[in-house]
C-alpha cells in the first residue's frame, strides 16, 4: 500500500459513444428505462476496468448516469424542474432547470451506480454529488424571494444524499461547487451551505471548484468545512502555489492536486507532470497530496483521457520512487 | 418611451414547435445541408424572431443576433490576423464562447453583420438597431499574442468595428449599438475604455448607444456621461447600485432602463414595471427611455423571452400613461 501522492480524478469519464446513443434514444422514446439501465452499468464497469488499468488510488464511477451535473439532481429534488431549452455555446442546448418551490430530497438519486461501482473493485470509489450553491447559481430561480435561503435549503436536500451515501459505506464523498468559481464573493454563503451539506457525515469529504480566484478568497476559502480541496493547479497562477507556500495551508486539510489540463487535447509530458507534483509537494507532504487531472474528463475522448491518467500515474510512480514511497 | 431588447433573441423555440435551426445546423455540420439552405433557414427564423419582438409590443427590434455563434466569434472571425480559440465561460453566465486569438495585426476587410442588418430591416414593421459587441469587451474576451497591451488591442478592435459601424451606417442604419459589459469587471480600466469608445464612434453620424450590463457603474459614473453615444443603457437587475447613483447625479443622455431580469424565468409585472420606469425615469424625457431586458435574452427559453417582452411593452404604455 502506498503511503503518499495518491491518485484520483475529479469526477466525469467521457461516456462511450454507444452510451450516448442510447441516451438519445431513450430521450425520443425509443428505448426503455431498464435497457439504459443497463447500458450505464456496462459503461460504469468500463470505466472502473480502466482505472484499475492504469493503477489510480481513488475510483469514480464515472457519472455514466449524468448528463449536466445540475440538471440531474433537479429531476430528482421536489421543488424543481427541467425548464426550456437554453443555449450553452455553439449549436448545444440544455433543459436548464428551475427552482420553483421548496427544494426538498425525496430518494436516493446516487445511491445505486455508486454501490453497482463499489461491488466491482476492491479500491475505494468516490460519492460524488453537485454543491448546493451550484445548483441553485445554474438554475433559474422562481420558488424563492431570497437567493441564500434557495441555497441553504438546497444544502438539506444535498445533505440528504450525502447521508444517503455515507450509510450506504462511501469512504469518500465529494460535493462539487464549480459555479462558486465566478462569483468568489459568495463564499460565506457557499461555506454556510458547505457545512450544512457535510453535518453528520462519516465519510471523507472534498469539494471541487475550478478556475476560480482562490488568490483574492485566500484565506477565506479554506474555511471550506471539508477535508479535501480538489483544485486546478496545472494552468493556475505561480501566485496561488507561492501564497499556500509562504502563508501556508491548514494542516488538517488537503489538495488533490490538478496536474493536467483536461480541456486541452494534447497529453501533457511525464516531465510536465512530475514538475506539476514537485510544485506542489513544496506546499504539501505527500501524504496529504493526492495527485489527479485539473477537471472532469467528460470533454475529453475515451482515449485522450486514458493518456492522460496514464501520464500522471508514471509521473506519480516516478516521484514515489524518488521519495522511496512503495 | 421605447420598449425595445440589448441584443440577443433565443435561436430555437421548445416543444412543439421545431427547433430549426438546431436541426438545420445539425444537418450542415453532417454534410447534408447545403449553405445556401442552411442561410434560408436563417432567415426565415430572423423573420419570425422580428415578428415575436413585434407582436410583444416592442418599438425598437434587432435581428435577434440568430446567426451569431457568441457575442465574439461572429465579429472576430472575419477579422484579419485573428484564430478561433477552445470554449470558455462567458463572464458569470452558463454560457460559454470561443475565444478568439489575436496572432497578428487586426485588419477589417469585410463587413460582418450588414446583410444582416438590411435583411431584418427588409423584413421588419418596426425600426431595427444595429448591435455589436464593443472594441473593449472583443479585446478583454481574446488572448492577445500579437499587441500584448489591452490598450493597443482594444484600440484595434475599435478601429475595426468603427469601419463595421460605417458599413452598417453605409447600409442605412440608424442606430449602432455597442454592448460593453466587460468593463464592469474592470473599471480600473476605465482610461483604456474611454479611448476605445472615442475611437469606434469616430465619423459616425448615425445615433449611438453604450449597453453596459453584469453589473453597476458605481466608480465610472457620472464620468460615463462624458462618453461620446447619444445612449446609455444600465442593467439595474445585477447592478442594483446604479439607482441610488442615478439619484446622486441626474443623468443627461437617453437612458436604457435595463429593469427586466434577463437572466432569471420569473416574470416581472406590467404593474411593478411601470413603477420602475416612473422612479428609475423621475426627471428624464420619456421620449428619451428605452426600456428592455437587462442584457441579451438569449439566456432564458424563447417563450419565457417573448412573455417577458410582452409584459415589458404593456408595462411601458402604463408607464407612458402615467407620465404623459
Ligand atoms: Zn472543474
Amino acid at each position: 500500500m502506498t503511503t503518499g501522492l495518491l491518485t484520483t480524478t475529479v469526477g466525469s469519464f467521457p461516456k462511450p459513444p454507444y452510451l450516448q446513443k442510447a441516451r438519445n434514444a431513450f430521450a425520443s422514446g425509443k428505448l426503455s428505462r431498464e435497457e439504459l439501465s443497463e447500458l450505464e452499468q456496462q459503461a460504469t464497469r468500463e470505466v472502473i476496468a480502466l482505472q484499475e488499468e492504469i493503477g489510480l488510488d481513488i475510483l469514480v464511477d464515472g457519472e455514466m448516469a449524468r448528463g449536466d451535473m445540475v440538471v440531474f439532481f433537479a429531476e430528482h429534488f421536489a421543488g424543481m424542474e427541467v425548464g426550456g431549452l437554453v443555449r450553452s455555446y455553439g449549436n448545444r442546448y440544455y433543459h436548464k432547470p428551475v427552482v420553483k418551490g421548496p427544494v426538498r430530497w425525496q430518494e436516493p438519486i446516487t445511491v445505486d451506480l455508486w454501490r453497482y461501482a463499489q461491488s466491482l473493485t476492491d479500491k475505494p470509489v468516490k460519492g460524488m454529488l453537485t454543491g448546493p450553491y451550484t445548483m441553485v447559481e445554474w438554475s433559474f430561480l422562481e420558488g424563492y424571494d431570497d437567493f441564500r435561503q434557495a441555497v441553504l435549503e438546497m444544502a438539506r436536500a444535498v445533505n440528504y444524499e450525502a447521508l444517503e451515501l455515507d450509510r450506504a459505506g462511501a469512504p469518500f464523498i465529494q460535493i462539487d461547487e464549480p459555479a462558486l468559481s465566478t462569483r468568489m464573493e459568495d463564499i460565506d454563503l457557499a461555506i454556510e451551505a458547505m457545512a450544512i451539506a457535510t453535518e453528520g457525515l462519516t465519510a471523507k469529504t472534498a469539494t471541487h471548484i475550478c478556475y476560480g480566484d482562490f488568490v483574492s478568497a485566500y484565506p477565506r476559502f479554506l474555511d471550506m468545512p471539508v477535508k479535501q480541496f480538489d483544485l486546478e493547479m496545472a494552468n493556475s497562477s505561480h501566485d496561488l502555489v507561492e501564497l499556500l507556500k509562504t502563508e501556508g495551508f491548514p494542516e488538517d486539510k488537503e489538495i488533490a492536486w490538478g496536474v493536467v489540463d483536461v480541456h486541452s487535447h494534447e497529453i501533457e509530458s511525464v516531465d510536465d507532470v512530475v514538475a506539476e507534483i514537485k510544485r506542489g509537494l513544496e506546499v504539501l507532504p505527500p501524504e496529504r497530496l493526492y495527485i489527479d487531472p485539473d477537471c472532469g474528463l467528460k470533454t475529453r475522448t475515451w482515449d485522450e483521457s486514458a493518456d492522460k491518467l496514464r501520464v500522471i500515474m508514471e509521473g506519480v510512480r516516478k516521484v514515489r520512487a524518488e521519495l522511496g514511497i512503495e | 418611451m421605447i420598449a425595445t431588447v440589448v441584443g440577443s433573441y433565443p435561436k430555437v423555440p421548445n416543444k412543439p414547435r421545431p427547433a430549426r435551426l438546431r436541426l438545420a445546423i445539425n444537418k450542415f455540420d453532417r454534410g447534408d445541408m447545403t449553405l445556401e439552405e442552411l442561410d434560408r433557414v436563417a432567415d426565415e427564423v430572423t423573420i419570425e424572431v422580428l415578428q415575436e419582438q413585434v407582436e410583444a409590443g416592442l418599438d425598437f427590434v434587432t435581428d435577434g443576433q440568430i446567426r451569431w455563434e457568441d457575442e465574439q466569434t461572429y465579429l472576430a472571425r472575419n477579422l484579419e490576423g485573428v484564430s478561433i480559440n477552445g470554449l470558455i465561460r462567458w463572464f458569470d453566465t452558463n454560457m460559454y464562447y470561443r475565444q478568439p486569438v489575436i496572432e497578428e495585426p487586426l485588419a477589417w476587410t469585410k463587413p460582418s453583420t450588414v446583410r444582416d442588418y438590411t435583411f431584418a430591416t427588409e423584413h421588419s414593421s418596426k425600426p431595427v438597431k444595429a448591435v455589436l459587441t464593443g472594441p473593449y469587451t472583443m479585446a478583454r474576451l481574446s488572448v492577445d499574442r500579437h499587441y500584448n497591451s489591452v490598450e493597443a488591442l482594444a484600440g484595434a478592435f475599435a478601429e475595426a468595428l468603427n469601419r463595421e459601424a460605417k458599413a452598417l451606417q453605409d447600409a442605412g442604419a440608424t442606430f449602432i449599438q455597442f454592448n460593453e459589459p466587460a468593463i464592469l469587471q474592470a473599471k480600473d480600466d476605465y482610461t483604456t475604455f474611454v479611448a476605445s469608445c472615442a475611437r469606434v464612434v469616430d465619423g459616425l453620424s448615425a445615433e449611438t448607444g453604450l449597453y453596459l450590463y453584469f453589473g453597476d457603474v458605481e466608480g465610472i459614473y457620472p464620468q460615463v456621461l462624458d462618453l461620446p453615444f447619444d445612449l446609455i443603457g444600465l442593467d439595474f437587475v445585477m447592478g442594483a447600485k446604479n439607482e441610488g447613483l442615478l439619484h446622486r447625479t441626474p443623468f443627461t443622455k437617453k437612458l436604457g432602463l435595463g429593469i427586466i431580469d434577463a437572466r432569471n424565468t420569473r416574470l416581472e409585472q406590467p404593474a411593478a414595471i411601470a413603477e420602475r420606469i416612473k422612479t428609475l425615469g423621475a426627471g428624464i424625457d420619456p421620449d428619451n427611455i428605452h426600456v428592455s431586458p437587462s442584457a441579451g435574452l438569449e439566456f432564458l427559453p424563447r417563450e419565457v423571452a417573448q412573455e417577458k417582452l410582452r409584459l415589458l411593452a404593456e408595462g411601458v404604455r402604463q408607464a407612458e400613461g402615467v407620465l404623459v
